[in-house]
């Protein structure tokens, strides 16, 4: 809200330099630029004294920018708020204001001053940069072109060209970058954040002692920004130790830079050294730095007290207390099963100690991942920390936990393969197809949003895949580029060999351009390697893709028959539908619309292998998967439905017991009383409405496991609850009188 | 269901347990359905256990006044060992002043069903309303040694619960019966179908639309979490709700009286060392509790044969 009082009156000036237009008062103009510049320049008494003098004067304007130097922010925006009465119609008191919000972390009420500033004069250029820098940070396409266009309006705009260099810089596109800079510094010699443009690029060439650190210095010895600025691109390139030496650098140089303290607090966080991230998080906070990163940061260091941490080896697993004693035993199956298969599939093992963090509140996870919450991922990697969100923090069925887990630990080999230098297509390509060499089952199956954009031909080349990450065009494209990197790799691994993408990946740590690593390894050009792509793709998908309308319309056909009950008509529709887009497996697929209408006939047996279909294909409604469960074991096929049932855990372990109890039980049946505990023990840790009964069964498995001990502690804590219950008490005096007969055990 | 060894009593044998069960207005046929099946479902539970005299009001049926006779009858029948349990299934409504239950006809409010339940000379009752809204019931229905329990900690709460559900189930499902000594109490089932309401919510992601409550001290606010230490659930605890097996078959054998006292002896050392679990060491605590159940184990194998 534009009016809300901004902060406290103590806060270090975060860099932002005003270039007033030439109709205004020069004098003033040039007053107020006369101060900003020696602010930038380091000078600081100097740039108090003329802030300070601009406070007192009769523009309200003037005492807004004097307020701001002086870092009351509270009255600058006191100030604005008089300015814009007495400058109505200049578009640059707004835009200026719109610049002090979105310094002070409102980019909403900021863009809205742009956009009032636009009203006044549609081709104001520094609104234009102002709408600019709201778009950058989100990562929005608009942003190169509002600064564009502003540079269209204004030739001479050297903090346009700043910010494209960064732009092009996110983009991975150094050449472009530098060029930017360049012309930055021709239009200003003292374009210190073209600079740091630079110096960004240089040291993330290995070139640590770059002569752009040398002249920014000379111009301003404590500009910190600048280390900040290239702290900001190292992480952006997942190279966290380095960026966040690079902010203890920028604070080296500028203690007072509050926002490099809350950066290197949520940067510490995310590699989970947690005691230095509250330092400098509660620096920041303490200082008045108080954007959501920060505040939300904090919070969630202070709920880690609600989170059990489980120490192994290689690997510590951290979740909430809550669901600790249930998911633990599953995860632990699967990351001993994932280090096994990556260090042999990589040929290394992983050096690092790896953490995994699990959120059973999705905005928890978000916070941990980028310090604000809104994140639409389900799992996030930091060199070789892995914070994911819990099966319970999302509706059943919604996700599969434990492939997001294969693809999150599949960055920390590629990460640790590549020295941090891997281009983001290729590592999230390889997690992708990990998840489905993991078992075909898992993985995001092929979706109707992706096969629209193969039908529009809006795959990107290879050697531009990286911005159908970072700065998507159009909505959905980073789910298409994740397709289209996953398949990329399905495609390496078929053509020539899985060895080739391991070797891809050590090619990258050069670091090497991706055109180059596929010339060396694949020996053919990028644009071959598309050719050949697109081809394969198309005989994968086009004659889906180009039917996709007319499945559509079918499938709303059989969908209303189903719910009409008009099961002939789905019984003779329903099989090509499923065979046209089997990859559907989404709520009311096709394949659950025939098995209901299989019951409806009354034919179970083909109910059943309907729903196998369903399970194979990679469907994963837990409610579906179950009553496919039941009608195996209806059918007498109890091994069949207890993979059936184990597969949901893999989905949806918690708020389960039934599901645990069933699975328990056919184990118990099978002989496989390994299993029959875990899925007892599931219930158990589930909280369950008859904790006695839960635990007499876990009693019961472990005696038939032989393990009469715990047998014997578990009936215990069935009869502490329940003391009259029969069945356990006759199960306690049956395991005394075995532990009777063996005297070595515990009594 | 014991609270503390303070409270622990052998359980009375009532002479006869009354239930009401009243399913009241649909709306939509899927309601309609939904909660004459319920009731039903309740009713037909409850009917096979021993000493029940049940009374069902569901559908066109459930009308005030067919409800207000049932009353009058068992106000006739009663006496004050008898237990007295009403379960009202469908939409409530909360005007701000008053509770009422739709009825085909006029609506039963929540001071009527109280003045119907005032004249039952059943000491033990038990009143449970799966409305929505029931919370505003509350403070009309409790008096000493009633327990309400209401779906909603509210009038505001309107929408349609899925309390009743858990609630039948608790009656239906022998897990219910958390101590296993084959009662299932009032307090026991409140934790089962309230547990199981909240797993609804949860698993399901959806949001939580229903707080169920309980009140069995005649006065104050009902709780969500009844626990001694906001002295709630007392009267719940010693309330029954359900008889599931033949417990009451020993203590009607006067051979088995001097075991049943000694269970009892055995019982009541087993609560002494579970009130003095914290004080203990770990291991001195388990290695007691061993032998105390093992006790009891041998005792309760001797009742049986």
């Amino acid at each position: 809200m534009r009016w809300a009082l901004l902060t406290a009156a103590s806060l270090p000036f975060l860099g932002c330099v005003a270039y007033p237009a030439a109709e205004r008062n020069p004098a003033a103009v040039q007053q107020v630029d006369k101060c900003w510049k020696m602010s930038r320049r380091g000078q600081t008494a100097e740039a108090t004294s003329c802030f300070i003098a601009l406070t007192t004067s009769k523009d309200a304007y003037l005492r807004a920018e004097g307020q701001w130097g002086v870092k009351n922010y509270t009255g600058a925006n006191d100030q604005f708020k008089e300015a814009v009465k007495q400058h109505a119609q200049d578009p640059h008191v707004k835009v200026r204001w719109g610049r002090l919000f979105l310094e002070r972390f409102n980019k909403e009420e900021a863009s809205n001053l742009f956009e009032e500033a636009l009203g006044l004069d549609k081709d104001d250029p520094e609104a234009m940069l102002g709408q600019a820098w709201v778009a950058s940070e989100g990562f929005d396409k608009m942003a190169v072109e509002l600064a564009g266009k502003a540079l269209k309006q204004q030739e001479k705009y050297p903090e346009a060209h700043e910010l494209l260099a960064k732009l092009a810089l996110e983009d991975s596109n150094p050449k472009k970058a530098r060029e930017e800079a360049d012309l930055a510094i021709a239009q200003d010699a003292e374009s210190l954040d073209a600079m740091a443009i630079h110096l960004t690029i240089d040291l993330l060439e290995d070139q640590p002692e770059s002569a752009w650190g040398k002249k920014i210095l000379a111009i301003n010895p404590r500009y910190g920004r600048a280390w900040s600025m290239a702290a900001e691109s190292f992480i952006h390139n997942r190279r966290y130790e380095e960026g966040i030496a690079l902010y203890k650098k920028a604070i080296e140089l500028d203690p007072g830079y509050l926002e490099a303290y809350s950066e290197l607090g949520v940067n510490l966080m995310r590699l989970a050294r947690e005691d230095e991230a509250r330092q400098a998080l509660e620096h920041a906070y303490q200082n008045g730095y108080r954007n959501a990163a920060t505040v939300n940061s904090l919070t969630l260091i202070d709920s880690y007290k609600n989170f059990i941490t489980y120490k192994h080896d290689r690997y510590t697993l951290r979740l909430h207390k809550k669901e600790a004693e249930l998911l633990r035993p599953y995860m632990e199956e699967q990351m001993e099963k994932i280090l096994a298969s990556y260090d042999q599939k990589y040929g290394f093992r992983l050096k690092e100690h790896v953490q995994v963090e699990v959120y059973p509140d999705h905005a928890d996870f978000a916070v941990r991942a980028i310090g604000i919450p809104g994140l639409g991922a389900l799992g996030v990697t930091f060199g070789s920390i892995v914070a994911m969100d819990s099966p319970s923090g999302r509706p059943p069925g919604s996700f599969h936990w434990a492939s997001t887990l294969w693809h999150e630990m599949s960055h920390v080999y590629t990460l640790t393969a590549t020295k941090h230098r891997t281009p983001r297509w290729f590592t999230e390509g390889m997690a992708v197809y990990e998840e489905t060499e993991a078992s075909p089952d898992w993985g995001d199956r092929v979706d109707p949003l992706v096969l629209g954009a193969i039908k529009g031909k809006k795959l990107l080349p290879v050697a531009e895949l990286e911005r159908g990450f970072v700065r998507p065009s159009y909505n959905g494209q980073v789910i298409v580029s994740y397709f289209q990197a996953g398949r990329i790799c399905n495609y390496i691994a078929e053509k020539w060999g899985p060895a080739k993408l391991v070797q891809m990946m050590k090619e990258f740590a050069g670091p090497v351009p991706t055109d180059a690593v596929i010339k060396k390894v694949l020996g053919l050009d990028a644009a071959e390697f598309d050719k050949q792509f697109l081809a394969w793709i198309d005989g994968h998908f086009k004659p889906l893709a180009d039917g996709l309308d007319d499945w559509r319309k079918k499938l709303v056909t059989v969908s209303k028959a189903a719910k009409d009950k008009d099961w002939l008509v789905v019984l003779a529709e329903g099989p090509s539908l499923r065979k046209q887009y089997p990859d559907f497996v989404e709520s009311g697929s096709v394949y659950e619309l025939l098995a209901q209408a299989y019951e409806a006939k009354g034919d179970k047996k083909l109910a059943k292998a309907e729903l196998k279909l369903y399970s194979d294909a990679g469907g994963r409604t837990p409610e579906t998967l179950k009553k496919l469960a039941a009608l195996q074991s209806e059918a007498g096929e109890k091994k069949e439905a207890a993979i059936t049932l184990d597969r949901i855990n893999l989905i949806s372990p918690v708020l389960d017991e039934e599901t645990h109890t069933r699975l328990a039980t056919l184990w118990l049946e099978q002989g496989n009383y390994p299993g029959a505990v875990r899925e007892y023990r599931a219930v158990v840790a589930s909280k369950p409405a008859d904790p006695a009964q839960a635990r007499y069964n876990l009693a019961k498995s472990l005696d038939a496991a032989g393990r009469l001990d715990e047998a014997a502690d578990e009936v215990l804590a069935a009869l502490e609850a329940a003391p009259g219950f029969r069945p356990a008490q006759k199960l306690l005096l049956e395991l005394t009188a075995k532990q009777e007969a063996a005297p070595t055990r515990k009594k | 269901m014991k609270l503390t060894l303070l409270l622990w009593l052998a359980l009375p044998l009532p002479a006869a347990t009354f239930y009401v069960t009243v399913s009241g207005l649909g709306g939509e046929p899927e309601y309609e359905t939904r909660f004459a099946g319920l009731a039903t479902e309740a009713h037909k539970l409850v009917t096979g256990t021993p000493d029940a005299k049940a009374f069902l009001h569901s559908g066109i049926l459930a009308t005030k006044a067919k409800i207000r006779e049932s009353f009058t009858q068992i106000a006739t029948d009663a006496g004050p060992d008898d237990n007295l349990v009403v379960l009202l299934i469908g939409h409530g409504t909360f005007d701000g002043t008053d509770y009422k239950i739709n009825l085909p006809g006029p609506d039963l409010s929540g001071v009527e069903l109280a003045a119907l339940l005032d004249r039952v000379k059943a000491k033990k009752q038990l009143v449970v309303n799966t409305t929505s809204a029931s919370g505003a019931s509350v403070a009309s229905l409790q008096r000493p040694n009633r327990v309400v329990i209401a779906a909603t900690k509210s009038g505001t709460e309107r929408n349609a619960t899925v309390f009743a559900r858990f609630w039948v189930e608790a009656l239906r499902d022998a897990g219910a019966d958390a101590d296993k000594n084959e009662t299932v109490m009032a307090l026991e089932a409140f934790r089962y179908a309230d547990q199981k309401t909240v797993q609804y919510y949860e698993r399901g992601k959806r949001i939580a639309t229903e707080h169920a409550v309980l009140e069995d001290t005649g006065q104050g606010e009902a709780v969500r979490n009844p626990a001694p230490d906001n002295g709630h659930g007392l009267v719940a605890s010693r309330t029954p709700l359900l008889r599931l097996g033949a417990a009451q078959k020993s203590a009607a054998d006067p051979a088995k009286q001097q075991l049943l006292s000694k269970r009892d002896d055995v019982e009541q050392r087993i609560d002494q060392l579970k009130y003095n679990k914290a004080a203990m060491p770990a291991a001195e605590y388990r290695k007691q509790l061993q032998v105390l159940l093992v006790e009891l184990a041998k005792v309760q194998k001797e009742i049986d044969q």
